[in-house]
């Protein structure tokens, strides 16, 4: 049965419709008090945490760590609840705990304003005046502690089911409703939804027990699971705790392998069908050795989503819709059948043989659904877009391949490539060579005019001339110095990209 | 060269012009690997050579004009830049350097007598300016990577709140910094990075921490930033030095010969050495320059007529100086291509995935590749 999700800004009566919508659907109730108890049992400060968190960005980098513990925790208590059966989940950001699990009703609580201050008055005991600043400044820390914990908007409506508005409609009604929709064939799990609940499931429990052992505890790792292989990457700098990591997974249950990649940062590769004889695996593999790099496989299936746009769909959704429009990730090997499927696993299990493996999944459906399955935790240094679309014309294909970069540019903040802008940055072929040849002519010619008229310069830059034509000298530097930088840094760039060092 | 020449311009010899190279490459490597200036290293440097102080750091900041210009452009491309930000702190930097500038000039312009000695009166000043501030920098940076708990502490949050607490209007948003500041928070931090990326060319030490510690601005944004400003700042520095006739071009292109090679490399560190140990070899390079300028300083002292001493005192002086600052200087750019050479020669030798395959609890096969 479905894992029901409230979310709403404390004070708001969330938690009450919550309770009352478990005790109406006999559900099992879990609140956010239950997930701080237990990551504080795992030692993981929640309360500073929060205090640290909520206002600035530069302390919040450094706690990243924690952040990821913390975001274990709470995906590993709401699973192992929902494991035993029904649930319903009240927490400030809930919504955004199992992304791409289709058997999950996300739904926000927008609150009775004035119910809502005569609530803090009564709990806190504050006057009018004061318990309004009081909810305004705790609604924007908790603005700020879910843009820092899951990098997005708790305001945005996208990323809801349902919308609740307490002006409207009275708590006990709004429950009664939720049980209707609770009840929804397209909230029922299938098979794809339920791996998806197991991979986060295990990528949690994987990631605290990481936490929790004395060996790895101060490591920072990387943690990903799908088909129940879990994928750990970790720091150069760290390669002594290696061989401790599948010590301590050994007995994790329901973990079919653990696979563990030494990497500086990850590259996530996105396209629509991979395959390992293709010049594109050579150079993405080319950058992550370059880089220290483990490089995740997301392959990527839009045809539904463009089928649904062609046919208006997106607006009218049927009321029972099939497994694979559910929005989330698909199982990655449970059926290795078709020729896509094998090229797929293919690459999977030539990366885990060149030491790059970052881990990999399939996600079919909007372009949304392929953001909301990239997980903000991991420090990817690049995206790289590959052939996607492939079923459309050329120029379809084209521009929604750029469609699509553009749109993962903005969504994750990184910097998107397509692989044949890749292949060019690699290459070094006749163009770089022009283009070393053409920059080392040229700092080559200014230090040798430099060096050889020196007495022409320091004239103008200090001497008689410069005392009859002062402005020559800052025409000479602005000149000079920005041209021999952007030559030179050509040519040095070059050169260590010809040793392989960038 | 002209004896008036010659106050200002060195003659450069191979030699000379290879340890500028040297200056540079070691400077780059420091500034790739710390993020912030190398102009710490390679300021004294030349004045060590030889080069007069206000030479030394017009040139100087001419070729991080020209760096900043490069260096920019890229963190621009990773959403890094807050122009915003940038544009606020410009207002006052412009100021700062200047300040400096005059200061500079003034202090040169009153010297008396040729080459070392018209400039003591503005090498003492530069110098004093550098060991205060970088003392601080460098004790700070010891304390910090003392402290047990680095990585998960974060940094001090005490004058980031003292500063959230100053609400003086106007109050300005600065959405990619995602920060509210006041005005009157912003504009002295932007005189202050102005005044001494003019007067001793390390304006990031100042500029990078207080966006981080002050304005609570992430690191990456806070060093992009950094270095968007200082296109601006070396720009304006480096024409307003050689309107004054002060900026020795052969130098900034000397420096650029070798840190523009350095910077990718000690790019690479950061990848491949622990923060602890950033900080540590940062703070000892850091406290190694300013005990190498406060060497030199009585030999300055002495140019002023402010102290006694022998002037056949004055070459060992300069001589320990300079031997304390290469020391520094390679002695940490050593350290960090030791450790890039080894993860470079790693990276193209093991392979790393360990696979380990339990179909059923136990494992059954376990294989370390390579």
């Amino acid at each position: 049965m479905p894992i029901v999700v409230v979310s709403c800004v404390p004070f708001g009566g969330g938690e009450r419709m919550a309770r009352l919508l478990a005790e109406k659907l006999d559900y099992s109730f879990l609140g956010r008090e239950d997930v701080v108890a237990r990551a504080n049992e795992c030692g993981i400060p929640v309360g500073k945490l929060e205090v640290a968190m909520v206002r600035k960005p530069s302390v919040q980098e450094r706690m990243a760590t924690l952040k990821d513990r913390y975001l274990s925790v709470a995906t590993a208590t709401i699973c192992e609840k929902a494991a035993r059966g029904s649930l319903v989940y009240y927490g400030r950001a809930g919504h955004l705990l199992l992304p791409g699990v289709s058997h999950v009703v996300r739904v926000r609580v927008i609150p009775e304003a004035e119910q809502r201050v005569e609530d803090a008055m009564t709990r806190t005991k504050l006057p009018r005046e004061k318990a309004e600043r009081f909810l305004h400044e705790i609604d924007a820390d908790v603005r700020s502690w879910v843009r820092f914990v899951h990098n997005v908007d708790m305001d945005d409506p996208r990323k809801y089911d349902f919308m609740v508005n307490l002006e409207k409609v009275s708590i006990e009604n709004a429950a009664t409703a939720l049980c209707g929709i609770a009840e929804l064939p397209d909230f029922r799990p299938t098979p794809a939804s339920l791996r998806i609940m197991d991979d986060r499931l295990l990528q949690s429990q994987a990631r605290i027990r990481l936490a929790l052992d004395e060996r790895t505890a101060t490591a920072s790792l990387t943690v990903h699971s799908s088909d129940r292989v879990v994928t750990i990457t970790y720091m150069p700098r760290q390669a002594r705790v290696a061989p401790e990591i599948p010590k301590i997974l050994e007995d994790l249950p329901g973990c079919r392998a653990v696979r563990c990649t030494m990497a500086n940062t990850n590259i996530l590769w996105v396209q629509e069908e991979f395959r390992p004889d293709s010049d594109a695996l050579l150079h993405v593999t080319e950058q992550a050795r370059r880089w220290g790099a483990a490089v995740e496989l997301l392959r990527y299936r839009p045809e539904r989503a463009l089928a649904n746009a062609v046919l208006g769909e997106e607006a009218a959704r049927p009321a029972s819709r099939p497994r694979a429009d559910t929005g989330g990730i698909e199982d990655d090997v449970v059926e290795v059948t078709s020729p896509a499927d094998q090229g797929f696993h293919a690459v999977l299990e030539t990366l885990s043989r060149d030491g790059r493996l970052g881990g990999g999944q399939t996600v079919t459906g909007t372009k949304e659904a392929l953001a909301a399955a990239i997980s903000r935790q991991v420090p990817y240094s690049l995206v790289v877009v590959g052939e996607t679309f492939v079923k459309k014309p050329a120029a379809a294909r084209t521009r929604l391949t750029r469609e699509l970069s553009n749109f993962l540019g903005e969504e994750m903040g990184l910097p998107v490539i397509g692989v044949s802008d890749l292949r060019a940055k690699l290459r070094f072929g006749p163009t770089q060579v022009v283009h070393l040849a053409a920059a080392a002519t040229v700092v080559g010619l200014i230090y040798y005019l430099l060096f050889t008229h020196q007495e022409q310069l320091l004239s103008v830059l200090g001497g008689s001339l410069h005392q009859r034509h002062p402005w020559m000298s800052p025409v000479l530097v602005a000149v000079v110095a920005p041209l021999v930088a952007a030559a030179y840094g050509v040519v040095a760039s070059s050169l260590l990209k010809l040793i392989k060092l960038e | 060269m002209p004896d008036a020449l010659s106050e200002v311009f060195v003659a450069i010899s191979a030699p000379t012009a290879i340890a500028v190279v040297v200056l540079g490459f070691v400077g780059g490597v420091l500034s790739g690997f710390i993020g912030s200036g190398g102009a710490f290293f390679m300021t004294p440097g030349m004045m060590n050579l030889g080069v007069p102080g206000v030479a030394a750091v017009a040139s100087n900041i001419t070729h991080k004009f020209g760096k900043a210009l490069v260096g920019a452009r890229r963190h621009s491309q990773m959403g890094n830049v807050d122009k915003r930000l940038a544009m606020y702190l410009l207002a006052t930097a412009l100021l700062g350097i200047r300040l400096a500038v005059w200061i500079n000039s003034l202090l040169f312009a009153g010297g008396s007598g040729h080459g070392s000695g018209k400039s003591a009166g503005a090498d003492l000043y530069i110098s004093a300016v550098f060991i205060g501030v970088l003392t601080f920098v460098g004790i700070s940076m010891f304390r910090d990577a003392l402290q047990p708990s680095l990585g998960t502490r974060g940094p001090s949050r005490r004058v980031t709140d003292l500063a959230g607490r100053i609400r003086l209007k106007p109050l300005v948003r600065f959405p990619i910094s995602d920060v509210e500041l006041s005005l009157w928070v912003v504009l002295p931090v932007g005189l202050a990075t102005g005044y001494l990326a003019g007067t001793i060319g390390v304006g990031g030490f100042v500029g990078v921490p207080a966006m981080i510690y002050i304005f609570g601005v992430p690191t990456a944004v806070a060093a992009g930033t950094e270095l968007y400003l200082a296109i601006y700042m070396g720009a304006f520095g480096a024409l307003n030095y050689a309107w004054a006739g002060l900026v020795d071009l052969r130098l900034t292109c000397l420096l650029f010969l070798g840190s523009l090679v350095g910077v990718y490399i000690g790019a690479y560190g950061v990848r491949v050495v622990s923060e602890r140990y950033i900080r540590l070899s940062t703070a000892a390079i850091i406290m190694g320059c300013v005990a190498s300028r406060m060497v030199a300083v009585p030999v300055y002292l002495r140019h002023l007529g402010w102290l006694r001493m022998d002037p056949g005192w004055d070459a060992p002086l300069n001589g320990v100086s300079t031997a304390m600052l290469f020391l520094s200087g390679i002695g940490g750019a050593t350290f960090i291509l030791y450790n890039v050479g080894r993860a470079y020669l790693a990276h193209r030798q093991i392979q790393t995935t360990l696979l380990v395959t339990r179909p059923s609890g136990a494992p059954e096969e376990e294989r370390v590749h390579g």
